[in-house]
């Protein structure tokens, strides 16, 4: 057994007891189906659109194509646990602003509008208390790190679909590289 | 005697507690292990994509244990993995990443074979069905070349150990050793490292017999069929999203083929950082052959090359001569004329036959 994989005693008995007391809940399990795994379908739609937004579609698929919301929402049930009251705050946040700014979604506004409402959040000039303590800045700076980590990233953590990116920087991913040759 | 009585008290609600836990799992693990996939474990919403994607494959019918295993099956790592995902859930968090291990890639091997027999006829007749100790006690290939992790991109991508826990000493002087015995006969390029089971694809159907000029254009433009497994990223790249390769003849940039296989082939049998031609183990096709996909002559599975010339070739060539019989590395291994880059100048020198211009 490759010895990275070996089980301490203590990590065994914990996944034990869990797995017993988890097979048990099983049965009751009936959250319902959908197609995100954090984010609500509306959640979804309006990280599509912030995606876009940061990595605009051109000749090569933009964030929502490339699947940036994908990405975020598997990290966030993952290694990125913590940021989930974060987004859902965040995310809450510009629905508001947008309603009480242009009286519409984010996802409605034309491509410049939702240019400058981003704009203004990274500036850190948005008003009222969701976004107190430069909340709107900190959020912004978020999402566009997540966004680029997602396009960038490795495929497997579930942005840059079909490896896009590296299709458009003609990188070699995987790396094609030989080796050494030798007379037989 | 006031200890025995104590322990008899202990002993008696012990075993009952044994006796139901064994009971309750039993009864749990026995209806788990018959029930349908859609009741067990394709419940689950952390796998429910790779679920989807194997309904629309060709191996729909497939039971998800006969590949993944069973809690028990492959000891350890099985339940380990079930008993973490159960572990994540619980704690919030999701882990979908189900990932095989060497003894379960194996299985599934065999599990292939049972309908795929002529592949692993033809698979089992060529290089690529070398076993570790074919590749990694190769005395004259360790004497020049040092073994090191990058070996295991190509050769025994699912292997679990890392190149030093595999085999020492990691020098060229050796001599070599695979350390654990029983991996030393298993394949280092199992089906699934050109291969995925959970592949995109359509539901097979007949074509429609009322107008058969049109069933060629109804099939489908794109090759689902091939994937390289990429072990830095324990994941399969399907071929076609495999970049395009790029190799350099001097300053000429060489036609490669756009063939999804041929970018599989060339994940390993590769040019060397600067992609010059020729370099490494490329075999990029040039010359003559130029364009030419590694599939044009090679059968994917033997990798068998023999008689692929008459699928292009007249018997007879331009110059009068049997293409299987002129002075190529086809016909004879010490032939300076390679076949993947034989050139029409490598004989007509200034245009005029070799042969001809000693006159």
């Amino acid at each position: 057994m490759n010895p990275q994989n070996k089980l301490s005693r203590r990590r065994f008995v914990q996944m034990a007891v869990l797995s017993a007391g988890g097979l048990s809940v099983f049965a009751r399990c009936t959250k319902a189906y959908s197609d995100w795994r954090f984010f609500t379908g509306s959640e979804a739609k309006l990280m599509d659109a912030l995606a876009d937004q940061i990595i605009p579609p051109d000749d090569w698929p933009g964030g929502k194509e490339s699947g940036v919301t994908n990405f975020i929402d598997k990290q966030l049930i993952g290694p990125y646990i913590r940021f989930q009251d974060t987004y859902r705050k965040g995310l809450n946040g510009i629905r508001e602003s947008c309603k009480v700014l242009y009286q519409n979604s984010f996802e409605s506004l034309d491509f410049d509008e939702q240019t400058h409402f981003l704009e203004l959040m990274e500036d850190g000039k948005l008003t009222g208390d969701l976004w107190a303590g430069n909340f709107d800045r900190t959020f912004f700076k978020l999402f566009r790190d997540h966004s680029m980590q997602a396009y960038y990233g490795s495929s497997r953590h579930g942005g840059n679909k079909d490896n896009i990116s590296y299709k458009m920087l003609k990188l070699d991913y995987p790396l094609i590289i030989g080796q050494n040759r030798y007379q037989n | 005697m006031r200890q025995h009585s104590k322990l008899h008290k202990l002993i008696i609600p012990v075993i009952i507690l044994f006796l139901v836990v064994i009971t309750a799992f039993g009864s749990f693990y026995g209806y788990w292990d018959s029930a349908s996939p859609s009741k067990t474990c394709s419940s689950c919403h952390e796998i429910t994509s790779s679920v989807e994607i194997l309904a629309e494959s060709p191996h729909r019918n497939l039971a998800c244990k006969e590949c993944h295993g069973t809690a028990f099956s492959n000891g350890m790592h099985s339940l380990k993995e079930k008993g973490k995902m159960i572990f994540e859930h619980i704690n919030g968090r999701s882990d979908e990443d189900i990932r095989l291990n060497e003894a379960q890639i194996l299985e599934v091997m065999n599990n292939c074979t049972r309908c795929h027999k002529t592949e692993q006829a033809r698979w089992l007749s060529g290089g690529h069905s070398a076993r570790y100790k074919d590749i990694f006690l190769n005395e004259k290939h360790n004497k020049t070349e040092q073994l090191n992790f990058d070996c295991l991109r190509c050769h025994g991508m699912f292997s679990d150990l890392n190149i030093g826990e595999l085999i020492g000493p990691l020098n060229t002087s050796g001599p070599w050793k695979i350390k654990i015995n029983s991996t030393e006969s298993n394949p280092v390029i199992p089906c699934l490292a050109c291969h995925q089971i959970h592949l995109l694809g359509s539901t097979h159907q007949n074509p429609d017999y009322s107008n058969p000029q049109n069933a060629s254009y109804n099939r489908i433009t794109h090759n689902p069929v091939v994937s390289f497994y990429n072990r830095h990223d324990k994941t399969h790249i399907p071929a076609e999203n495999l970049p395009l390769l790029e190799v350099w003849d001097c300053n000429r940039p060489v036609n490669v083929s756009s063939d999804p296989i041929m970018r599989n082939c060339i994940q390993c049998h590769a040019p060397n950082g600067k992609h010059e031609a020729g370099t490494s183990d490329d075999r990029t096709p040039r010359g003559v052959h130029e364009g030419f996909s590694c599939t044009a002559c090679h059968d994917p599975h033997s990798n068998d090359a023999r008689q692929s010339c008459a699928k292009c070739h007249p018997a007879v060539s331009h110059c009068k001569l049997d293409v299987t019989t002129m002075n190529t590395s086809y016909k004879d291994r010490q032939s300076p004329h390679n076949i993947h880059w034989v050139s029409c100048t490598d004989c007509h020198i200034n245009g005029r036959p070799l042969n001809r211009q000693k006159r």
